[in-house]
């Protein structure tokens, strides 16, 4: 690690905005995005699509009607909420792989909160209550179930990256387990392997009628504020921060690196469990046999692609929310394969972090300093 | 590897065995459960062994890589795809179109390498960047030809799934594959052997020769390892792409040596576990191959105990609960890692990029 | 550097204005022989269209599964019935709705929503949209809604028949199933009318049925490699009768079949859904026959029936049967097939019953 790097990088005072800094921060991802559209076009076209009307799909599928803008919100929330949870643990020099399981348990303990905890308490839960208490329970399930590979990676050294994909593993076991045994909706009709139905006061009420946009975007955005103000603005996130770029360092500096490596882990599984309980009490009201939707996958994607930094992330659901939402008109109009989406998006994650290639088709200069977004996992 | 790791390994192995045979000894003979289990835990461990040698190579010279399912699910599509070409479009005959799509395979995967060495070697991608570019894109092209190649009706082969060339031939190694019963392990594939005899391979180039000795210079020191007259990149991108090669021989397996179709997503996160594999394994081949035939047991254990299901005793009821039964490899992994192992220590310079 | 990057960027546009631009002109060609669906826009809206759209649960249309089956129905309403078809997958089952009122707007007549998971999505879109005719594949209607059709099967006779062959053909007296998984309802009835079907004629037979449940709902049908290793270790233990059902990862089962088989110890294979004599070339020579659950004319026969004013809603119940011996009908005695006959003579007026529940016990 070089030595410029054990310093954490403050905060910089805001600068006018000059061209150079307006070329590297928008223009180069702009210009990724466009050569990737480019290319995808190319395959489009090759395949004997029309890369027209498929580009024009996606976006009327995406942008084109209010609803397709609410369907867009829908998509980016759990987008936004995974994405900042891996985006914190690679701050914090962990690579959290295991979203797709903090994001079920989540997702499942939000839901028994939702439809239990009225029979145990033998009465009603008032409606504010009783949805605090089924998110927050979501959160502490996605938080044990990132604390967990945080806690023996800081006593034992045992990596995370192992860790996190064990635990995934075990959570869709344990899901699966729960979905077809105890936790199975028990009315008589019912065959899939889901929850029942989380009460009227669990529930989020929708904003508009007839749209599912709903508050957990705007949870969201606000969360991705809260993220950088903590990472950012105060001791804890100083840590974290100082703990992923140089652990030696930050031992150095009287950081209790194990019980930060502990917290980064849990606040980042709290976040993709939040984004499962989020699901459940807006969206679905019940948490049903995960046919996978890769959350947890495309979230590290799109932290990456956000550069780690909370405004990137919400940038980056956005844009792939925009797409998975648009995929279906695109579909409709052209009947070509959806995985013509994830073939694009590798190229803008691509082409965003291989910013020398874009650089150099559009001849820019090259910026002088590096960003690091993660140190793979040496000590 | 060492001699406590080994033991645990063997323990853990031989109980997951043992629980088996002790509750279908009443129907099955024991000799009969332990070679199935055997057999199983062999053919379950070899795209894990290739998978796990490719990010030792990778990382032992200091490049980190995510991208084992992408390279595997690739190699495993055009690999697949080279075979029914030569055999469906110009006749060749069954062997020599599976032992060329073999080679196209080893091939993807070692462009594939080449690709990740390219990217975070010259280019100073960051290297998890990189593997998950090579994962998300593996996914989406593998999916996207297989659909326009077999499933529209202009497609070269008429929309349907032309007839495979089948599958590698069992090789059976004499003598040995002679014992009663216990012969059958003798008998496997042909990449399951290479497997195996490419862990003592890896490991001796890895340990024992000066090949070796560079690049653990250049993944654990590259700045020492450049002053001494080691090309730092050269090195780099060699033994990425040495990795994607051994990953395309891994992807090899699921479409020409196990079953001889295609599916989107065919790898099923074993990428993912090669890793763990690899970091279980302490970064060395023999380590890995351990981890792996430790997965290979507890999903021989997971299948063989369903056989058993109503045989098993009452007080031990949960064992019948199919998805308790799963969680074995993975808790297993978990408590072998945090309480028996403990730290693994990556190349020191692993998924860093060097900088002169 | 400024106007360079300009020239560049205006490089781009043009240059995108002339792929997108000269795309509709070079696109035909290829169409033609590529999707002849999309090369003649229909509009669906005018009244002598005759529109039927696909909706995929998580999954793609080429899934040589239960998705594919229905979207052959669809091929086939499109070369006999001048159909004009279209397909969309889901990628995430919260645009279920979504995607079904992609067709629902556009005037499509006839929408055919697949998998039970899509039931209750379709239930509130035929709500929605009464004049649109809905077909729901495996979605059994405890209601019945007048455009809304559901295509159900009886898995578990259908296990049922394919466990007393495999229950008069065993000779070690042990036979296997292969099952992709115990949490869709339609695999798990397949396994456990298999089960009671071999109790039934020979209740000394050793049954190893082994479901597939260590991974997610969306790979657990795609995993061959899982179905070759279990039916292996399956014949490593005697067992010579196999049944091997649930999409690709069945499909690798039979195969590990043929792999085994010998002439003078032969082991045999079961399939399943269609006639796999057909779907599984390489395991032709082992195949004994497929328990059917054939989706593709199911399908079509509602498809039809819209066309002709036939169609109802409610449930469909369609066929199951076993396929034909093919190559090893001389290896079947006729004993057994006056058996089969019997015992499905009995299933139809329900006289032999399965005592399969319609979903596993929690």
């Amino acid at each position: 690690m070089d030595k410029e790097n054990l310093k954490p990088q403050e905060p910089t005072p805001p600068e006018p905005i000059n061209d150079s800094k307006f070329i590297n921060i928008y223009l180069v991802p702009i210009l990724a995005v466009v050569t990737a559209l480019i290319l995808g076009a190319f395959i489009i076209w090759w395949v004997g699509g029309n890369p027209l009307l498929a580009y024009k799909g996606l976006l009327q599928g995406a942008f084109g009607s209010v609803r397709a803008l609410s369907e867009t919100t829908v998509w980016a929330s759990p987008y936004i909420f995974a994405g900042l949870a891996v985006a914190v643990g690679f701050k914090g020099g962990l690579f959290n792989i295991g979203g797709e399981g903090q994001l079920a348990f989540g997702a499942v303990a939000a839901s028994w909160a939702g439809y239990a905890l009225p029979g145990i308490f033998h009465a009603q839960i008032p409606p504010i209550l009783h949805i605090l208490l089924s998110v927050g329970i979501g959160m502490l399930a996605g938080a044990i179930w990132g604390g967990i590979p945080g806690y023996l990676k800081a006593k034992t050294g045992a990596h995370e990256v192992i860790n996190t994909i064990m635990m995934n593993y075990i959570a869709l076991n344990l899901t699966s387990f729960l979905l077809n045994g105890p936790m199975k909706d028990p009315s008589p009709s019912n065959v899939i392997a889901r929850t029942p139905l989380i009460a009227e006061s669990a529930r989020i009420p929708a904003i508009f009628p007839n749209y599912r946009f709903h508050w957990g975007f705007i949870l969201a955005l606000a969360l991705a504020f809260g993220v950088w103000w903590l990472l950012w603005k105060t001791r804890l996130g100083f840590e974290i921060r100082t703990t992923g770029l140089n652990p030696d360092a930050a031992k150095y500096a009287g950081i209790d690196v194990a019980k930060t490596i502990v917290i980064a882990m849990s606040l980042s599984g709290a976040l993709a469990g939040l984004a499962g309980a989020i699901e459940v009490t807006a969206l679905n009201y019940r948490h049903e046999l995960g046919f996978s939707s890769g959350y947890g996958f495309d979230a590290i994607a799109i932290a990456l692609l956000g550069k780690n930094h909370p405004l990137g992330v919400v940038l980056a659901s956005l844009l792939f929310a925009a797409m998975r939402n648009g995929a279906t008109k695109m579909q409709f109009l052209t009947q070509i394969p959806v995985d013509i989406i994830s073939i694009i998006q590798a190229l803008i994650l691509l082409f965003v972090s291989a910013d020398a290639i874009v650089r150099y088709i559009y001849r820019i200069r090259t910026p002088q300093e590096r960003v690091v977004y993660t140190r793979g996992w040496g000590k | 590897m060492d001699l406590k790791r080994s033991i645990f390994i063997t323990i853990i192995v031989a109980f997951l065995y043992s629980i088996v045979i002790l509750i279908g000894k009443d129907t099955t003979q024991p000799l009969i459960i332990l070679t199935s289990m055997i057999a199983t835990t062999i053919s379950v461990a070899t795209p894990l062994t290739l998978g796990a040698l490719c990010g030792t190579f990778c990382e032992r010279s200091g490049v980190t890589n995510i991208g084992i399912e992408g390279m595997m699910l690739s190699a495993a599509f055009f690999g697949w795809l080279t075979s029914i070409y030569l055999n469906t479009i110009y006749h060749v005959t069954p062997l020599p179109s599976l032992l060329i799509g073999v080679f196209v395979a080893i091939l993807t995967g070692g462009l594939l390498g080449l690709l990740h060495a390219w990217l975070s070697v010259t280019f100073k991608v960051d290297q998890i960047i990189s593997g998950t570019v090579i994962n998300i894109l593996a996914t989406g092209v593998t999916g996207f030809l297989n659909r326009q190649l077999f499933f529209e009706k202009g497609s070269i082969f008429g929309g349907n799934v032309p007839h495979a060339p089948g599958t590698l031939p069992i090789i059976a190694i004499p003598g040995l594959s002679q014992i009663p019963v216990f012969g059958k392990v003798f008998e496997q594939q042909p990449i399951a052997w290479t497997a195996i005899i490419l862990v003592f391979v890896a490991n001796f180039v890895l340990f024992r020769t000066r090949w070796g000795l560079r690049t653990r210079a250049v993944g654990e020191h590259p700045r020492a390892a450049d002053t001494v007259g080691i090309n730092v990149s050269f090195m780099r991108y060699i033994n990425v792409i040495i990795g994607g090669c051994l990953a395309g021989l891994g992807g090899a397996y699921f479409t020409l040596e196990s079953v001889p179709s295609f599916e989107p997503l065919m790898t099923n996160g074993r990428g993912f576990i090669s890793l763990a594999a690899m970091i279980f394994g302490n970064w060395t081949p023999l380590g890995a191959w351990a981890a792996a035939l430790v997965f290979g047991a507890a999903q021989a254990f997971q299948i063989n105990l369903q056989f058993f299901r109503d045989l098993i005793p009452p007080q031990w009821a949960f064992l019948q609960q199919s998805y308790i039964v799963g969680l074995t490899p993975y808790i297993l992994t978990m408590i072998i890692l945090a309480g028996l192992i403990g730290r693994t220590t990556s190349p020191a310079a692993d998924g860093t990029p060097y900088e002169k | 550097m400024k106007t360079r990057l300009f020239a560049v960027l205006s490089f781009i546009v043009v240059l995108s204005m002339v792929i997108t631009g000269c795309a509709p002109a070079a696109a035909p060609a290829a169409q033609a022989t590529a999707a002849p669906a999309a090369s003649a826009e229909v509009d669906c809206t005018k009244a002598d269209s005759f529109c039927v759209g696909l909706v995929t649960d998580v999954g793609k249309v080429d899934d040589k599964s239960f998705n594919q089956s229905a979207y052959e129905g669809l091929k086939k309403a499109e070369k006999e019935l001048g159909a004009t078809i279209k397909y969309i997958e889901t990628t995430d089952s919260k645009d279920y709705g979504k995607n079904i009122a992609t067709f629902a707007e556009n005037g499509y007549k006839v929408i055919v929503t697949v998998g039970f998971a899509l039931g209750e999505a379709t239930i509130a879109a035929a709500k929605q949209y009464p004049d649109v005719k809905f077909i729901g594949v495996d979605q059994s209607q405890t209601d019945v809604i007048p455009n809304l059709s559901g295509i159900i099967f009886d898995e578990d006779k259908s296990g049922y028949l394919a466990g007393v062959l495999a229950g008069l053909m065993t000779k070690s007296n042990k036979v296997g199933g292969v099952f992709a998984t115990d949490t869709i309802p339609p695999v798990w009835r397949f396994g456990e009318g298999y089960r009671a079907g071999v109790k039934s004629v020979n209740d000394k037979a050793e049954i190893n049925i082994v479901y597939h449940n260590d991974v997610g709902l969306d790979k657990t049908f795609v995993d061959p490699e899982w179905g070759k290793t279990t039916a292996n270790s399956m014949m490593d233990k005697g067992v010579d009768v196999i049944f091997s059902a649930g999409g690709k990862t069945g499909n690798g089962g039979l195969i590990a079949v043929a792999g085994k088989s010998t002439a003078d110890k032969p082991i045999y294979a079961i399939g399943v859904d269609a006639d796999q004599y057909y779907s599984v070339p390489e395991a032709q020579k082992v195949l004994l026959s497929s328990a059917m659950k054939d989706i593709t004319p199911a399908v079509f026969d509602n498809i039809k029936a819209v066309k002709d004013g036939t169609y109802k809603g409610g449930n469909f119940v369609g066929p199951v049967f076993l396929a034909p011996f093919h190559d090893l009908d001389s290896a079947v005695s006729a004993d057994i097939k006056a058996k089969l006959d019997e015992v499905s003579k009995g299933l139809k007026d329900g006289s032999i019953k399965t005592n399969v529940a319609p979903t596993k016990p929690g």
